[in-house]
């Protein structure tokens, strides 16, 4: 990073579940940006990318909330999201819902190319690596839309291997889906906890202390199955301890 | 979540035979197509080709069909067509009928599955032997395929040596699995030899030679279509190619995604009826073309899924087949292309949880090797399912109402600051069980929210 | 409408535009066969997946002792069944010879027209004095394949001109994993596969 370069504006979407569930995620995303030389802004309104209508089959309620979150979006340097699958919503699907558009598509695939998953933002634009610490061995599990709409796996780990202290043990089945699905788990909840018991074993079997991932919603669903069958594993979001707040309460215990 | 749906689901998680049966075919299967991929550095490349050979084979369907028939006709085989399943079933019946034929001997084919052709021959008296060694136990069990690559992969070894205990001549003495084999193989040696009629399906149709191409790794196929006096072909129409060079290049993908194999143990390309001075071969050869909804997929958003040549990768790597199993799917075929097909095939009111009963975690979509965006087409299954009003009227009104407050920025806030003080009464660290959430709550802990939401807290100036 | 004219109707039978096709088979994407094409095919031939076995030998004249050597190692009696193939003209006199096949036919004796080094499968067609019953039927199957015959990819398989009723590739011994996943040889077709490869040692 060049000192000289002035800092980039860059706009968070902290995403609902964030917002609701687990404000410290948006905190760290916040420190971790501006420790990567970023000016960050959170743009007032901002409330939900609309994946669950999206992936409901919803497709009006989807456009009319992409068209506003897209609204509220533009006109920064990056758009930066906690969550590979919010992100994925903005970069891959924003834009197929505009495809008959052409006004709309247009501001879609502006916002769209310039929206960023957090860790693939630092990691890959600013270059940045943490100097944080924390003594504890952890676990990456690959949430499925990161991984697999925008790439991201190598980039979390190259930011966590940065975390003095902590060591990275393999999860076998990592990029497994671990049954969340968003409102999949709660329409089949019989096959989520099918899949659930099994992705909880394999994080049960690394070894490890803590379990980290890039999506709130997988991280729920599998510490909500380790702490019901009784595992001393602990959760955080990788951005928590990539910030230096993984000494914090993990997610589900009361702070 | 539909009761038969629901009734089937509970019926496979509450099976642990199952479980262990699906992990033991599907688990080798991935590892073994794992190996086999690594092996092919090429891999991806040929995946972007054999897409293209597809997508440019289902753009021009009906030269090629023309193509296909005149090829095959002057080759000696008569060429059929049949809109639907029953068209094709009526049509292969009447050949069966006109040859005089009491007994028939299958070679798997899921289109045979598709259109019913087991009932069909059944209901016509005539006699079947099924000789694919699965379908072989499938029939003994009288139920239907589980998978289309493993239509047994939901019995165990000990239920198989039951089955052949009881209707086999000379069944195996020793409780293994080769010896089962054996017994299989003494067994329908002569049902396949004494058959009047073979019937099997195609893995594609050559449209510049007129042959049709199978593969099989047992050697069930040219067993069953070799003897007879009649060799009947049921081909979906999707599955053309321009020449055996076409072939070829999808040929490689197909064995290295379904087992793992460099290239299935047989694979044969007939043309025609045996010639004049052969020593061996049918004396009659009947194509029958079958659209079944085919036609109607390109037009309507799911031409892509015509690429499909039934690997089974998709479902040996899907977390939901994993769980389940096939039958449990309901359809002719399960898993991620299951669930794309069969609302395809059935209508979508009977089968609207296939689509939705899925991570969209995009794997299936990963080890495809025809690159079909199962996710995007399951998607857009939901889309037409919302649509059409089919989706239950709960999940209707509060994914509406969660919208139209999600818009409207000051009153989404008062709604998280309710759910937040909701919420909290029930747990200030986990939440062992919610109302209205025990969809998540009968399974899993709940991480309570914090006190106050991040958009509240910023707004003060916390930092 | 007939179900034929209803069909091509729905889809229409323009002629794609000239080279579509054409160009989808250049540059065909495949494994590379580097190096010696006999030594790759002899090396897939020998792949636990394929599970066959091979000698060398110098001419067909050679082919019954090297046939009688295989028999006597798997403890067979000197019977085989040779079809009406003039490629396979031999002194086959030191054996019992099959006049018809049998359903249980021990062991078969073929020709194959081409190796294919890619995969290292064998490329048969059926014709005048090739049946193909036999070489499903039979428990070992013992294949004489010319050396100078071996191909590099699968794409060269392709037999020019008509096509017979059939054209096979057989890759390996019959095999099926259709109980529990676990894989057994001979499921239905024969059981051993052994390959005599012949050319100048």
């Amino acid at each position: 990073m060049t000192p000289a370069a002035p800092a980039p504006r860059v706009a968070l979407f902290v995403t609902c579940l964030v917002d609701l569930i687990r404000p410290r995620i948006g905190f760290a995303a916040i420190r971790a940006l501006e420790a990567a030389g970023c000016t960050v802004v959170v743009p007032a309104g901002q409330t939900c990318c609309g994946q669950p209508a999206l992936n409901s089959g919803a497709r009006d309620e989807a456009i009319a909330i992409a068209r506003r979150t897209i609204a509220l979006l533009e006109g920064h340097d990056a758009v930066v999201v906690p969550s590979g699958s919010c992100a994925a919503t903005i970069r891959a699907h924003y834009p197929e819902l505009f495809e008959h558009d052409p006004a709309w598509l247009a501001r879609a695939e502006a916002v769209a190319a310039n929206t960023y998953e957090i860790m693939a933002y630092l990691d890959e634009v600013r270059g940045w690596r943490p100097d944080t610490a924390l003594a504890a061995t952890a676990t990456y599990h690959d949430s499925c839309s990161g991984l697999r709409e925008l790439g991201i796996k190598a980039q979390p780990r190259r930011l966590l291997n940065h975390v003095a202290g902590l060591s990275l043990t393999p999860l076998k089945g990592a990029e497994t889906c671990c049954g969340f699905g968003g409102t999949f788990c709660v329409k089949y909840p019989a096959i989520s906890n099918a899949i659930a018991t099994e992705k909880a074993a394999a994080i049960d079997a690394s070894g490890a202390d803590l379990l980290l991932a890039g999506d709130l919603g997988c991280l729920m669903n599998m510490a909500g199955k380790l702490h019901r069958e009784g595992s001393p594993v602990r959760a955080f979001h990788a951005i928590e301890v990539i910030a230096g707040m993984g000494d914090g309460p993990a997610i589900g215990e009361a702070s | 979540m539909s009761a038969a749906f629901s009734k089937r689901v509970d019926a496979a998680l509450a099976d642990p035979i199952l479980k262990i049966a699906v992990e033991r075919t599907a688990g080798t299967a991935e590892a073994k197509r794992a190996i086999a991929v690594d092996a092919f550095a090429q891999f991806e490349a040929a995946r972007t080709r054999a897409a293209a050979i597809k997508d440019h084979v289902v753009a021009h369907l009906g030269y090629y069909l023309e193509q296909f028939e005149t090829a095959a006709t002057s080759a000696g085989a008569h060429v059929h067509y049949a809109r639907t399943a029953d068209e094709a079933c009526k049509i292969v019946i009447d050949i069966c009928k006109a040859a005089g034929a009491r007994t028939v001997a299958r070679s798997k084919s899921m289109m045979g599955e598709e259109i019913g052709l087991p009932h069909a021959l059944a209901e016509a008296g005539i006699g079947r032997v099924e000789t694919d060694l699965a379908e072989h136990i499938i029939q003994l069990a009288d139920e239907r395929p589980s998978h289309i690559v493993w239509p047994a992969m939901h019995k165990t070894s000990e239920q198989v040596s039951a089955l052949f205990k009881q209707h086999h001549a000379l069944p195996h003495s020793e409780e293994t699995i080769p010896a089962m084999a054996e017994s299989a193989r003494r067994h329908l040696r002569q049902g396949m030899l004494g058959a009047d009629v073979g019937i099997s399906g195609a893995n594609f149709l050559v449209a510049d030679s007129g042959a049709v191409c199978t593969v099989t790794n047992e050697g069930n196929a040219e067993l069953s279509l070799v003897p007879p006096r009649v060799h009947i072909v049921t081909a979906g129409i999707e599955k053309l190619v321009p020449s055996m060079g076409h072939a070829v290049q999808l040929l490689r993908l197909l064995a290295r995604s379904a087992t793992g194999a460099t290239l299935t143990q047989y694979t044969t390309f007939y043309t025609g009826p045996k010639r004049a001075a052969d020593p061996d071969g049918p004396d009659a050869m009947h194509i029958v073309l079958i659209d079944n909804g085919r036609s109607a997929m390109r037009e309507d958003g799911l031409a892509e899924m015509l690429r499909c040549i039934r690997c089974g990768a998709c479902m040996n790597h899907c977390v939901v087949f994993r769980q389940i199993g096939g039958h449990a799917y309901g359809g002719t075929y399960p898993g991620p292309m299951g669930a794309v097909l069969t609302p395809a095939l059935d209508g979508l009111a009977a089968s609207r949880d296939l689509p939705n009963a899925c991570t969209l975690n995009g794997k299936c979509q990963e080890v495809c090797p025809v690159k079909i965006p199962l996710p995007t087409l399951l998607r857009g299954w939901r889309e037409k399912s919302w649509r059409e009003g089919l989706e239950p009227a709960t999940m209707r009104q509060g994914i509406a109402a969660w919208a139209w407050v999600a818009q409207r920025p000051r009153l989404y806030r008062l709604a998280v600051r309710a759910a937040i003080f909701g919420m909290r009464r029930f747990g200030r660290g986990w939440i062992r069980t919610l109302p209205l959430a025990s969809g998540w709550t009968a399974h899993r802990d709940l991480p309570a929210p914090d006190s106050e939401s991040f958009m509240n807290r910023y707004a003060r100036g916390e930092r | 409408m007939s179900a034929r004219a209803d069909i091509l109707g729905k889809l229409g039978t323009a002629a794609p535009p000239p080279g579509t096709a054409e160009a989808l088979l250049a540059d065909p994407v495949r494994p590379a066969v580097a190096g010696d094409r006999v030594a790759t095919f002899l090396t897939a031939l020998a792949l636990p997946a394929s599970g066959a076995t091979h000698e060398r030998i110098g001419s067909v004249a050679e082919a019954p002792a090297a046939v009688a050597r295989y028999l006597a190692e798997h403890a067979l009696p000197p019977a085989v069944f040779v079809p009406d193939d003039p490629r396979l003209a031999a002194d086959w006199s030191g054996f019992a010879l099959s006049l018809a096949i049998t359903p249980d036919e021990p062991a078969v004796i073929a020709w194959a027209r081409l190796g294919i080094a890619e995969t290292g499968s064998l490329v048969f067609e059926t014709g005048p004095h090739a049946p193909m019953l036999p070489n499903f039927l039979g428990l070992h199957h013992i294949v004489l394949l010319p050396e100078t015959a071996i191909v590099a990819h699968l794409e060269d398989a392709a037999l020019p001109g008509p096509q017979p009723r059939a054209h096979y590739w057989v890759t390996g011994v019959s095999g099926t994993t259709d109980i529990e996943g676990q894989y057994i040889r001979g499921a239905h077709g024969p059981r051993f596969l052994h390959v005599l490869v012949v050319g100048e040692r």
